[in-house]
């Protein structure tokens, strides 16, 4: 397959809130496309294609919503694709969008990604409109116990996921919560929600989007403000649910990071990739994927957040955008993830910047824990050499 | 295998969804409830409804707002002969692309006409509801036959809109209908959990046991054939749970905090997920707790809830396991099993 360099020289995103009244879903992935031309100094017309991507139609109960956008995002007379892959869509968006100049198709692509939870309940779509949704929280809190009963980590471990990635949110000038006086008392004390988990170790439900631009070698090498380069990309997925499945380390999780690893270079993972992004919706997400993605040996996640790894400051700072613990419009969510890598290696990551980061990584999960996507990208072509 | 058929209640899906409607239409539906109809200017262009942008470019539409109708001519039309409960008029009528006047582009509307009324070049005009049926909506008006084909007064000429537009939201109701037709293995399933039964299919390249409505190894991709079935006890252990705090949305009937629990089935290498624990409360359920299986009683049973895909539901024809208050079991005998 012939295979192109691919840049990401543009990034935007909306201020994340739970009701974003002020604007209509076209007003949302607007602001966020916008924000993006404007960071590539480019305008609608310098787009050769639009991919879109969101969570289930259920959500907002607007069905097939990239046919009315198609032309909100400039795709008028040009291709528009929508990607739909659950919680991990966001990244498939990304991934679709990097693609199609990798391929030598087209030369700028714009990908956009939104959720406006305000339209509709989460729960109420995730239930399939029946009474007794167990909504997401409900779903991954036996994955979370059966971790805490494999890994034998403290009961705080999630508590201070949930405080560090709070932090790192109120850094964030788009996040949608920012608790900069969180404690561990406070997230303790809050109420139990999905056993074990308690609400403020849950995501929040937000309105948003996240756009990014995409161009060719030469683009990134022309652009005004420092590219970031996709180094790689991969997406993998297994059935949600069969007899014996290990949901809490899925076999998908391991070989989408291994592939990305492999394309890129990573023998060692902790120690050459910067920073990270990953989809952490419940606080005991980030020592799970550290795992499932061979970032830290099995067992062992759980000590780098212990230790402080993980934090802004750490030896390999995970969520420093505050990650879907601070904002969760969960289409956009993978994309959040992606751009916040892009973002470091880019230098153009603000408060939360990861000073000298040259490789960062970026994952997204969706449904039962049974779809990943994941990007590496560098601030040059070869951040390893 | 007996297969049953099931004649399948409809399901309505219904849903208040709310939309924020954001400066351009807020403005729009705040003057279409004060009976006046706005475009907005693009380059040379009325485009009525006003949109937020320019949809040839992508580029920003502004809010330089254009009075239109309340005439204009129909461009082509649709006739509806049969309407449903959901269509804007309840008697035969036109799904009309209509050119206000003062737009240079076409709204589509509903025509409250005779079929042979209808024509390319028709006049029409708005109709407005008045008083407390004004709701801020697009079906604030209908359009008719106009009266009086002359133009309309005062189309094209500049709108000033109100710094705060009333209207900033609009309510959209879902209502849909649908029937669940089951699939044959749901069926199966279906008429099982209405005898009081549970059945597993065994693969034969993998030896995993798939419960519910599921013909197939997932894992392998191969089919299970009624050779493949095995019945299961309706004893367990409890693997996994975890208790739910139901969050309020229309439709939720859960108030109080609820058990979801994956069961590993007695003499069987099989969980089944998303059980509920009956005569304990949620607070009292743990990992490794004995239970059996409580059937509603025959004639009480329904698979109401049960859908294609939802493997090992039961919902309808069991009211949860019961606790046995045997021991609990090792843990080495259903660790790591929550699937």
């Amino acid at each position: 397959m012939s295979s192109q360099p691919v840049a990401v020289v543009g990034i935007g995103q909306t201020h994340h809130k739970s009701k974003r009244r002020d604007v209509s879903i076209t007003g949302l992935v607007r602001e966020a496309a916008q924000r993006a031309l404007e960071d590539a100094n480019m305008d609608w017309g310098d787009i050769d294609a639009v991919v879109l991507g969101k969570a289930p139609d259920l959500f907002e109960g607007v069905m097939k919503p990239e046919m009315y956008l198609a032309d909100a995002l400039g795709a008028n007379g040009k291709p528009m694709f929508r990607v739909h892959t659950a919680g991990s869509v966001g990244g498939s968006t990304g991934i679709v969008g990097s693609q199609l100049v990798e391929s030598g198709r087209h030369k700028r692509v714009l990908s956009v990604a939104f959720e406006k939870q305000s339209e509709g309940n989460a729960q109420f779509a995730l239930g399939g409109g029946k009474s007794g949704s167990i909504g997401a929280g409900g779903a991954f809190a036996p994955f979370i116990r059966a971790y805490i009963r494999r890994s034998g980590a403290p009961e705080d471990i999630g508590w201070k996921v949930a405080v560090k990635d709070r932090l790192n949110g109120a850094k964030n000038p788009y996040a949608h919560l920012k608790l900069a006086d969180i404690t561990i008392e406070k997230v303790k004390e809050s109420p139990m929600m999905w056993d074990p988990l308690h609400f403020l170790e849950s995501c929040p439900s937000s309105d948003g989007a996240c756009a990014v631009v995409f161009t060719d070698e030469e683009g990134g090498k022309a652009a005004s403000k420092p590219p970031a380069w996709v180094l790689a990309t991969s997406m993998r997925s297994e059935p949600g649910w069969f007899a014996g499945r290990d949901a809490v380390d899925p076999q998908a999780a391991h070989d989408c990071s291994a592939d990305i690893y492999k394309q890129v270079g990573i023998t060692n993972p902790r120690e050459q990739i910067d920073c990270a992004e990953l989809y952490v919706p419940f606080s005991w997400y980030e020592p799970m994927w550290l795992e499932a993605h061979d970032i830290a040996a099995p067992g062992e996640g759980w000590k780098m957040t212990d230790s402080g790894a993980t934090a802004l400051d750490g030896d390999f700072p995970v969520n420093m955008s505050g990650g879907v613990l601070s904002s969760n419009p969960i289409g956009a969510s993978g994309l959040l993830r992606f751009s916040e890598a892009a973002l470091q290696v880019r230098g153009l990551a603000g408060d939360h910047q990861v000073g000298g980061a040259k490789l960062a990584l970026a994952q997204a999960y969706g449904a039962n824990a049974q779809f990943f996507a994941m990007w590496a990208v560098g601030s040059s072509l070869d951040p390893l050499g | 295998m007996t297969d049953t058929s099931y004649d399948m209640e409809p399901f309505h899906l219904q849903f208040p969804f709310t939309r924020s409607l954001g400066s351009t239409m807020s403005t729009f539906f705040s003057a279409l409830a004060e009976g006046q109809i706005i475009g907005v200017r693009i380059g040379d262009r009325v485009v009525a409804p006003p949109m937020e942008y320019d949809p040839e470019t992508g580029a920003d539409a502004g809010s330089e707002w254009v009075k239109v109708g309340p005439k204009g001519t129909v461009g082509t039309w649709t006739w509806v002969p049969e309407p449903t409960r959901l269509h804007p008029v309840q008697e035969p009528f036109a799904f009309a692309f209509i050119t206000l006047d003062g737009a240079d582009t076409p709204i589509l509307h509903a025509v409250k006409a005779s079929e042979d009324q209808l024509a390319a070049g028709l006049r029409v005009e708005a109709q407005f509801k008045t008083g407390d049926d004004v709701n801020g909506r697009i079906d604030d008006i209908v359009f008719v036959p106009a009266s009086d084909p002359s133009p309309s007064e005062g189309a094209g000429e500049a709108y000033t809109a109100p710094a705060e537009p009333e209207v900033q939201m609009m309510d959209a109701f879902c209502d849909l209908v649908y029937v669940d037709n089951f699939a044959p293995a749901t069926r199966e399933w279906a008429a099982a959990l209405m005898q009081g039964r549970l059945f597993g299919r065994r693969c034969p390249k993998c030896d995993r046991m798939i419960i519910g409505a599921n013909p197939m190894c997932s894992v392998d991709g191969i089919f299970l054939g009624d050779g493949a079935v095995v019945e299961l006890e309706g004893t367990g252990v409890v693997s996994n749970f975890t208790v739910i705090t139901p969050t309020p949305y229309p439709g939720q009937k859960e108030t109080e905090p609820f058990v979801r629990c994956s069961i590993m089935i007695d003499g069987a290498d099989a969980v089944i997920g998303q059980q509920e624990i009956v005569g304990v409360p949620a607070s009292e359920v743990r990992v490794g707790m004995r239970v059996a299986i409580e059937w509603a009683p025959e004639g009480e049973r329904n698979v109401d809830d049960l859908g294609n895909g939802n493997h090992g539901a039961t919902a309808g024809a069991v009211r949860g396991w019961r606790p046995t208050g045997e021991p609990d079991e090792p843990a080495e005998n259903y660790v790591e099993r929550m699937m």
